[in-house]
């Protein structure tokens, strides 16, 4: 009885204690090593709850049972209460510590490609010998056994922690349209989807901030979707890079900038060749011949390389003249939204009866209209 | 002087929850919905620590207009026991140190989901309805840029070929709730998944209907007495849903809008859908002294707007 | 580029209902529609034939103010719109002319009818477009149509999926004419349709367009539909008017090397 006529506090009260007794107390420590152990978990929910604050979102994990829909829904409700003290200066390669980047492009490119930390050429097997006991080992090697990792070795190459885009050698031959020649925006006046509704053809900066925080499942589906065909681009991965941040603030007194700090950070970019199968890059201005590629990017707070490889690729996609239509803008960004998405679909368990009841009348309407209708 | 004694303290929330610049923004954004009845005015829609979907957009509406004096009612399908009605109750007085109440009467500011009163509101108090999808449009045109240049032209056409289908092919009108209106002549608005009996409730009413959608971003308004009209042909008219001859086994209401119970033996039970208003029936049954208001229905069935609501003749096929 | 020197129509000389001048449309690069005029007088009707590609039916869509064009004139001879270009109208007058004034037929059903709505639904929407809102009317004005279509009156209430193509044009007719427009626009309306129902939708057509004296523009390739119907006739070919003149003179006796061509591959 969940509409129970005098009982509803108390059962709500039973139902969430109910929750804790069976996921059990938890305290700091716990969440600590969440946030210790679980970095890729703690990125998702802060990338979907866009904030970025991995002891909030592990206690959110903690205090959901690891429910990830409701740990983002929790990082979100509580952003919603944070004033805007500052903007922090734009991202660039210069003040992002890089510890990873791939591209599918070439087989080298300018500044070197770095795997990184990376499972993607790990056997996937279970450690099962963890569960006797044994302490999990850095990979090595053979798989098995073998040395564990020379962690003061010389790299074989020098390492530059900060290599330049790909996109500036592409620039550099005309193959991607040149950046706009615009002063340094103010940060304060770029449009913020957290403040203003979105409306269609949406800003840039709010279809790329709809996808840093999209839901990571949802991108993917609508991404996969284009990538096994019913997609009109055939992109390439330009660049996949993860790194850590700077957080510049210029000071609001003496005016210096400074770093508040350091975050994860990934972006995704892949490139396309104009006019295949989309040709609806109206990215000619002018004089300049038009750009033989076609770029797509997405960029999110954490690490988490599906979102944004998938997200890139929609980003392209969403450009397409005669986009599939499970690939158009306001498709795309309304049905990835996490939290929306998650919250309407459960809101559905909650009674409908007055709803139902209307209908029900109708449909008796119509059974009267019907036997009326009747030969008498 | 330790960073922690600088810092507030971390369960530290702001007045009604939401920082100052969203109350703002929502208290202009209502401004401008009252001010165009029935126009959707977009607006940033904060997330809450309520599921979306749940009543998120009446809530941040109720939160930007509350104050402390305020005397609150929040009721789902018209309980105001409903787990989460009761819910959102709790969170609102938490947040806003608001009074609640059951009484309709009493209350200042009302949030539901589905319902409205049957006792009529008055001059000065605010409903505050939710709405999870709030462009009447969309099962005829799913493209929101789409949709609103047809409000843009008031092109309502679609709306009424719908009514023509569903008079030919089942004699009535089959729209259940939700029962889309136009408001003050010009916008088609959908109400809120209130039922067709509630519908009429909005019209020439007292009190301000604020309607929020959380989860779509939109609000909109119908401001004291004006004109909402629920879609319908000169010639075949808007029903609603009849209540003759159900008694509410709680109270002894008639023409009430009725829950239907379904009983083991194959019967129908009924239980008027207003808690509120059922719970103040049995007290003044009990000898009570019980201040009961007039219902926007009598006892005989009659609306208190006489010649709004029609008769239908049989059959029009 | 056609001259603007038409030969008059027998019997008529009075001001066009409808005048276009320099209709001009390119899709990217692609010139669509260069540069054409025409005429058409009240009550009579206007063939327009060539090839697929050669910009026949881009000026039935401009014509029927689907499509902005790059260039060009427009005038109704209509009152309310006299003297105004009709391509500068807004959204909102647009449509209020179109639904008032023009009805068109498309060769792809698809793209005149709503697949999911009754035959009479269809025909009643552009009463309800106009803003009709009495039920029995709407009722009433379906039914008439259609049967002045001759469409099969026990079917109304079909979804146009469930009938045949001679049907469901025959609802596209019922729906174009429902408010006896003062311009009809054909867009190849028997094409696709079996021999023997072209020639009864053909025999409809005729009838109706002379009962309802409106002003007619037919596009087709087929030539014999063309003679059936049109008092004159365009030759377009790469978006230009190559030829023009009464139908029968022009089917009989071309002048223009690419007109021969037609009509020879024709008869």
């Amino acid at each position: 009885m969940y509409v129970a006529a005098k009982g509803g506090e108390r059962a709500i009260q039973q139902a969430e204690q109910l929750f804790r007794e069976l996921n059990g107390t938890f305290d700091a420590t716990f969440v600590r090593l969440i946030e210790r152990h679980m970095p890729y978990l703690i990125d998702r929910v802060m990338g979907e709850g866009s904030l970025y604050a991995p002891e909030l979102a592990a206690l959110a994990l903690a205090q959901t049972g690891g429910d990830l829909y409701e740990a983002v829904l929790l990082l979100r409700a509580y952003r919603s209460t944070q004033p805007r003290l500052a903007y922090a200066e734009p991202l660039d390669e210069a003040h992002t510590f890089t510890v990873r980047r791939i591209s599918a492009a070439f087989k080298d490119i300018p500044g070197g490609q770095y795997l990184g930390p990376t499972l993607d050429y790990s056997h996937r097997l279970l450690h099962l010998d963890v569960l006797d006991g044994r302490d999990s080992a850095p990979a090595s090697p053979d798989g098995a056994t073998g040395d564990p990792i020379d962690k003061t070795g010389a790299a074989d190459l020098p390492f530059d922690p900060h290599p330049p885009a790909l996109t500036d050698w592409h620039r550099r031959y005309g193959l991607l349209a040149p950046l706009p020649d615009l002063p340094p925006h103010d940060p304060a006046s770029v449009p913020d989807v957290t403040r203003d509704p979105i409306h269609f053809p949406a800003p840039r900066a709010h279809r790329l901030q709809s996808l840093a925080r999209a839901d990571t499942g949802g991108v993917l589906a609508l991404g996969y979707a284009s990538m096994r065909g019913y997609g009109m681009i055939h992109p390439t991965v330009n660049e996949v890079r993860l790194g850590y941040a700077d957080v510049r603030l210029r000071h609001p007194v003496s005016g210096a900038l400074f770093s508040a700090g350091r975050v994860r950070v990934c972006q995704g970019e892949v490139v396309t060749p104009a006019g295949s199968g989309s040709d609806a890059h109206p990215s000619t201005n002018g004089a300049a011949p038009p750009a033989a590629l076609n770029p797509g990017f997405t960029a999110t707070i954490g690490w988490n390389e599906v979102k944004v490889i998938a997200g890139a690729m929609l980003d392209l996609e969403m450009e397409a003249a005669n986009a599939h239509p499970a690939h158009r803008e306001e498709f795309v960004l309304y049905h990835t939204e996490a939290v929306e998405a998650s919250g309407f679909c459960i809101h559905f368990k909650l009674p409908h009866y007055v709803t139902f009841n209307s209908s029900l009348d109708a449909i008796r309407r119509a059974y009267a209209a019907v036997q009326q209708a009747e030969p008498q | 002087m330790t960073l922690a004694e600088l810092a507030r303290p971390a369960q530290d929330y702001s007045y009604a929850f939401l920082d100052e610049f969203a109350k703002r923004e929502v208290r202009r954004r209502i401004l401008k919905a009252i001010a165009i009845p029935g126009h959707q005015v977009p607006y940033a829609s904060r997330e809450l620590p309520i599921a979306r979907g749940w009543g998120t957009g009446g809530l941040q509406v109720t939160l930007s207009i509350a104050g402390p004096h305020d005397i609150v009612k929040v009721i789902d399908q018209g309980a105001d026991d409903s787990v989460n009605a009761v819910n959102l109750r709790r969170f609102i007085a938490r947040m806003t140190g608001v009074a609640t109440t059951s009484d309709a009467q009493l209350a200042t500011i009302i949030q539901s989901r589905h319902r409205i009163t049957e006792e009529r509101l008055r001059e000065g108090q605010v409903l505050v309805l939710q709405v999870p999808d709030p462009e009447p449009l969309r099962a005829v045109e799913p493209n929101i840029s789409l949709a609103r240049e047809m409000h843009a032209d008031a092109d309502y056409a679609l709306m009424w070929l719908g009514l023509y289908e569903q008079v030919v092919r089942f004699g009535t009108f089959m729209t259940g709730a939700s029962y889309p209106v136009v408001v003050h002549q010009r916008y088609l608005m959908s109400p809120s998944p209130i039922p067709r009996w509630d519908t009429p409730m909005l019209h020439q009413a007292a009190h301000l209907t604020l309607l929020s959608a959380g989860r779509e971003k939109r609000l909109y308004a119908v401001p004291p007495y004006t004109d909402v009209r629920p879609i319908e042909f000169e010639d075949v008219f808007f029903q609603v849903e009849n209540q003759q001859g159900r008694i509410c086994e709680q109270s002894g209401a008639v023409n009430k809008f009725m829950n239907e119970i379904p009983q083991p033996d194959g019967s129908m039970c009924y239980q008027a859908s207003d808690t509120g208003y059922v719970e103040k029936l049995v007290r003044r049954a009990r000898g009570e002294p019980v201040a009961i208001g007039a219902t926007y229905y009598d006892d005989d069935g009659t609306f208190y707007h006489p010649g709004y609501l029609k008769e239908q003749e049989p059959d029009h096929r | 580029m056609t001259s603007l020197a038409f030969d008059l129509p027998r019997l008529l000389t009075t001001a066009p209902l409808l005048r276009a001048r320099r209709l001009t449309k390119h899709y990217g690069a692609i010139p669509a529609v260069a540069g054409v005029d025409l005429d058409v007088y009240p009550g009579e009707v206007l063939g327009i034939v060539g090839e697929s590609g050669s910009g026949k039916s881009t000026i039935l869509r401009l014509l029927n103010l689907e499509e902005a064009p790059d260039t060009g004139d427009y005038t109704l001879t209509i009152d309310g719109y006299r003297g105004r270009n009709l391509f500068t109208l807004d959204r909102y007058d647009r449509r209020a002319l179109r639904v008032r004034h023009i009805g068109i037929v498309y060769q792809n059903p698809l793209h005149g009818l709503r697949m999911h709505i009754t035959s009479s639904g269809n025909v009643a929407e552009r009463l309800i477009m106009a803003g009709e809102r009495r039920f029995a009317t709407l009722r009433n004005a379906a039914r008439d149509a259609l049967d002045a279509s001759e469409f099969p009156l026990a079917r109304m209430d079909d979804i146009p999926r469930r009938l045949s193509g001679g049907m469901q044009q025959r609802v596209q007719l019922a729906k174009a004419i429902a408010l006896q427009p003062m311009v009809l626009l054909l867009d190849e309306p028997t094409t696709g349709l079996d021999v023997s129902v072209q020639a009864l939708v053909l025999d409809t057509l005729k009838r109706i367009q002379r009962e309802l004296h409106v002003a007619t523009i037919i596009v087709s390739h087929d030539l014999g539909v063309i003679r059936t119907l049109a008092d004159r006739v365009l030759v377009m070919r790469h978006g230009r008017v190559v030829e023009h003149g009464l139908t029968d003179q022009v089917l009989d006796d071309p002048q223009d090397a690419y007109t021969q061509q037609l009509v020879a591959a024709k008869l």
